[in-house]
């Protein structure tokens, strides 16, 4: 196959430098964090003149940052949602939930750069009028929570988060809120379900968070990578962060790469780097020097790329549209030529299974029903048959819940299939009827 | 007014309703679960599934785009919607089933799924034949199943409370019961416990779901999730015939059905009404069914034998011409309809005694400010409308015991309990009674026993505590033939669409008993009191036409919703 012609869009990727996980010593202690610099974007805008809370969102708008949840979603745009403020509260739900198979990139910044994250909270509320910031971390990051709430502590002790902020009339509460391990409260509704203290199901939209959010109030909720983001585009620009990787894509991102390669890890580059750069160089290959059979690029819901597909893919919503997948979150995941994809869809369905919420039908009974069919595809007992309901079953659930986890269901299975049928066929039980293969003037016939 | 189509017919709208009530409204059936006119939107069935458009505006100039023809371009949701969660706008395009190959498919896949894990004991659920998921099914759903696997397997009969059991694997998850305690009882009491497909409704530990309104969840869950602990296994619904009613455990009146088999009554459901009791009813108003069937009397009698009905007739009358009429204590009964109550006021009037009191049954604390009420008997505002007083039972006992009160003259009510009547007064006292249960323990010293029809085997009126007057109709036969009371009969399916041979009647369990407005009358008549009435409905007509705090109550003015009569005072 000739190789596309497409390059990296993350430019001299292999002289950056980072700026989310700057290589720092105790970057997570406060008084480290603020001799590098830290706290400073806060301060400059708190009390400098040039930054109102329109033109920090303004300046947000222009660096075109998109979330870093998985929807890749404009981040200014979305606080531009937020109605004027009433006197009434408003909130600011920072998403830490992060518990999709193959991403566990929040986590890192949560270990090893907290202030930053609670620094672009604090310049978020500040931008949007906000008093009261939730950041809701999933329950099994106990260290890091507990870690985090000693780093908070001192933020608030130092001025930093809390009342009049710096000495300004802007005050700040941010709560560091505890997950109980459900992947659905990672969604925004269901999130603000469970910080209201209710069973965490998602809420039908309209309304929407901006409108009727936590407690019925306006409400934005950004993940953490994205809010990390913030700080640094006040400080070194929109234009330098617009100008970082791809271009309908810009900024840093981390990479959380896993599976078989030799390096696995998070890893900080500019957005658009190649798929193939990624693993070759940047996880030093695949494990045992072997060849790649699949890649995940952005969490076990994003569709699987076979080998083949990811030449000259980039890491950046466009390129992998085209090519038929997803950014997500960025959490890739290499398969080698030894793996069984059937194991690997038995396992990922498994999980959606495990994690439906259990409110809209199609995905509390699908997710269950998807799982039983592909563990006898993997037993080896599944019919030819198996995979067409597969397919039949992916699309009565595909759009049809009040949130996404039915689609993030359906994705994974619809396409590995899809684009790793073979390897399905071949562990179904055979026909009891052989079907005689057509002369190839029929097949093209039946094509026509 | 703005317009919606719907399956290509054009209707008006106003306000701002939201598509699946609209469509129930206008006679469009959309097959739902979850939704419940009375509580919140959760969308989580996704069963009304329906396709939906909206005129396209030009996205600079916001008007409404238009093809060659000039009709208005429709730009369709991506995705179908949920017709219970989607507002109607004007200009708005809806395809349902009827028209929408895409939205059959949809609900067809839907209830494939809703199926795959629901146990299919039909043959033995309580809810089969009235069962919203059988129903839809066979009209909506799939042939068959692609399903081959073990189904979940969850907890089976559960008593979550003392009058509610659950079947974790028949519930489908609609959070209908759970959004009923939070927003309609607000006892708190359900919430879903487990996730995905274990999912089932359960009290918090340690607790049980024992709330007064607790039934009520029985009739919303739309399969039989959860079931009566009193009604369980007891009838099938088919079985059954239903009349619409009232039930009498207090004073609200909330409007029933009665179901009835091998007249006997089974148990009592809401009826909708949205003046008195909404879709709801008090657990004591459903379980208050066994005084109908159980402890009736036998037929009338003449001090302690038994008796036929115009010796009975003709010793009463006897009695009562046997003293002065002075003599006479009448007592009318808030247990009894307002047409008996009338005709009593009517014999004691004729006979120159002096107006009936009434017995009044209050127990102070046991209402609410919702359906339960301290009043105990369903129509005391019939009696203090019709010019009853409430009795002084000291002062009645008093004149009884000096010999001043000579006969006393029962209907339905029970003045030994009431602290009017002793057990040694007995000798000295005539008591003529209409009795409904032999529990009455006025009965045993009583000269001339007449039993009453109860509220499930007469007709008449009764008026609640806010002042609504209602029909009640016969819901289970007496034992003879009574014109009236056949017609107003309510029917089974059998009775409707049954055969000859399916020999549905039977003739156990009739009470030989008579309503008041048979055995008043013939009292009367045997004194030569004028009181010939066709029936109840002439009486009432009377009543509506002569006594001003029941003005407009006419049969064919309460129909099955009631009249709202004026305030007392301002009749008058």
């Amino acid at each position: 196959m000739e190789a596309k012609t497409a390059k990296t869009k993350a430019g001299e990727w292999r002289k950056y430098e980072r700026v989310l996980l700057p290589p720092i010593k105790d970057l997570h202690r406060i008084d480290v964090y603020e001799a590098n610099g830290g706290y400073k974007a806060l301060k400059d805008a708190i009390k400098g003149e040039k930054w109102t809370p329109t033109a920090v969102t303004d300046e947000v708008k222009a660096s075109g940052l998109r979330g870093r949840g998985g929807a890749s979603f404009g981040c200014g745009l979305k606080w531009s949602f937020m109605p004027k403020p009433d006197g009434g509260p408003r909130y600011l739900c920072c998403n830490g939930d992060e518990s999709e198979p193959g991403t566990f990139k929040d986590r890192q910044l949560m270990e090893y750069n907290p202030h930053l994250v609670f620094e672009g909270i604090m310049i978020a509320c500040y931008a949007m009028s906000i008093s009261t910031c939730y950041l809701y971390v999933r329950g099994e990051y106990a260290d890091w929570i507990d870690q985090m709430e000693t780093e908070l502590a001192k933020a608030y002790a130092k001025g930093y988060v809390g009342k009049n902020i710096l000495g300004s009339d802007f005050s700040c509460e941010l709560i560091i809120h505890k997950g109980a391990g459900a992947y659905i409260c990672g969604e925004e509704t269901s999130l603000m379900e469970s910080l209201e203290g209710k069973r965490a199901y998602p809420r039908i939209k309209p309304p929407f968070p901006a409108q009727y959010g936590v407690f019925g109030r306006p409400t934005t909720i950004n993940n953490v990578e994205t809010l990390a983001c913030v700080p640094l585009i006040l400080e070194r620009g929109a234009s330098w962060y617009a100008g970082l990787g791809a271009a309908k894509h810009p900024g840093p991102v981390l990479y959380g790469i896993s599976g078989h390669v030799n390096r696995p890890g998070v890893y900080e580059y500019p957005t658009g780097m190649l798929i193939t750069d990624l693993i070759e160089e940047v996880a030093r290959g695949v494990r045992g020097g072997k060849k790649v059979k699949a890649v995940v690029p952005g969490g076990s819901s994003t569709p699987p790329l076979r080998a083949d597909m990811i030449d000259g893919v980039t890491m950046d919503v466009e390129s992998l549209r085209e090519a038929g997948s997803m950014m997500g979150t960025a959490g890739m995941l290499v398969m080698d030529e030894d793996t069984d994809m059937v194991s690997w869809l038995r396992r990922v369905t498994h999980f959606y299974h495990h994690e439906s919420c259990g409110q809209c039908t199609p995905c509390r009974e699908g997710t269950g029903w998807l799982e039983d069919i592909v563990s006898r595809i993997e037993r080896g007992e599944g019919r030819v048959r198996d995979l067409d309901l597969l397919a039949d079953l992916c699309s009565q659930m595909e759009g049809r819940t009040v949130c996404a986890l039915a689609d993030a269901a359906a994705w994974p299975v619809r396409y590995t299939i899809d684009r790793f049928r073979d390897e399905f066929v071949a562990r179904c039980r055979p026909s009891h009827v052989a079907v005689p293969a057509l002369p190839e003037s029929e097949l093209e016939e039946a094509e026509t | 007014m703005p317009k919606v189509r719907i399956d290509n017919e054009t209707y008006e709208f106003e306000g701002r309703p939201k598509l699946l009530q609209f469509c129930l409204d206008i006679g469009v059936e959309l097959p739902h679960f979850c939704y419940h006119p009375s509580m919140s939107v959760p969308a989580n069935c996704r069963q009304c599934l329906v396709r939906v458009g909206t005129p396209a505006r030009d996205r600079g100039t916001g008007e409404m785009q238009v093809d060659e023809a000039g009709n208005p371009v429709i730009q369709y949701f991506p995705k179908l919607q949920t017709s219970c969660s989607l507002e109607i706008t004007d200009g708005m395009v809806v395809e349902t089933h009827r028209s929408s190959e895409e939205v059959a498919g949809a609900q067809k896949d839907n209830l494939e799924f809703l199926l795959i894990n629901h146990p299919l004991d039909c043959p033995i659920c309580d809810q089969a034949g009235h069962c919203p998921l059988q129903i839809q099914a066979y009209k909506y759903g799939p042939e068959g199943s692609r399903f081959e696997f073990d189904k979940v397997h969850k907890p089976k009969h559960i008593r979550l409370g003392p009058r509610v059991v659950l079947d974790g694997e028949r519930c489908i998850n609609c959070t209908r019961c759970t959004r009923y305690t939070s927003e309609v009882s607000g006892s708190h009491q359900l919430t879903i416990i487990e996730r995905g497909v274990r999912n089932y409704p359960m009290t918090p530990p340690g607790t049980e779901f024992d709330e007064p309104y607790s039934m009520n969840v029985i009739d919303i869950c739309p399969v039989g999730a959860l079931t009566s602990a009193d009604f369980r296994f007891k009838a099938r619904i088919w079985e059954m015939s239903k009349t619409p009613s009232i039930t009498v455990a207090n004073a609200k009146g909330s409007n029933c059905y009665y179901w009835v088999k091998d007249n006997l009554v089974m148990k009592v459901t809401p009826r909708q009404n949205m003046d008195v009791n909404e879709y709801w009813l008090a657990d004591e108003d459903r379980l208050d069914y066994e005084r109908f069937n159980k402890d009736r009397p036998a037929g009338p009698m003449i001090n302690g034998s038994a008796a036929g009905w115009d010796a009975a007739y003709g010793e009463a009358a006897r009695l009562l011409s046997s003293v002065d009429p002075s003599e006479v204590l009448f007592i009318g009964s808030p247990f009894a309809t307002v047409e008996d109550n009338y005709l009593l006021t009517k014999l004691a009037d004729s006979l120159g005694s002096p107006a009936p009191q009434y017995i009044r049954h209050v127990e102070i604390g046991k209402g609410d400010d919702w359906l339960i009420t301290d009043e105990k008997a369903p129509n005391h505002q019939g009696c203090e409308r019709l010019g009853m007083s409430e009795i002084d039972a000291e002062i009645a006992a008093a004149r009884i015991q000096t010999g001043e009160i000579k006969l006393v003259y029962v209907l339905e009510e029970d003045p030994v309990v009431a602290g009017v009547l002793s057990a040694s007064d007995m000798d000295a006292v005539k008591v003529i009674l209409h009795p409904y249960n032999v529990t009455n323990e006025t009965l045993h010293g009583a000269n001339v026993v007449l039993p009453a029809a109860t509220i499930v085997e007469t007709v008449g009126t009764f008026v609640n505590i806010d002042g609504h007057a209602q029909r009640v109709r016969p819901a289970k036969a007496i034992r003879g033939v009574n014109r009236t009371l056949v017609m107003e009969m309510g029917e089974s399916r059998a009775d409707r669409h049954g055969t000859p041979f399916d020999r549905w009647h039977n003739e156990t369990n009739l009470v030989d008993c008579q309503p008041g407005w048979v055995s008043l009358p013939e009292v009367a008549e045997r004194l030569d009191i004028e009181m010939a009435y066709k029936g109840p409905r002439q009486v009432m007509e009377e009543v509506a036409g002569t006594v001003d705090a029941f003005q407009g109550a006419t049969y064919e003015a309460m129909g099955l919703e009631g009249v709202r009569l004026m305030e007392i005072g301002a009749a008058v």
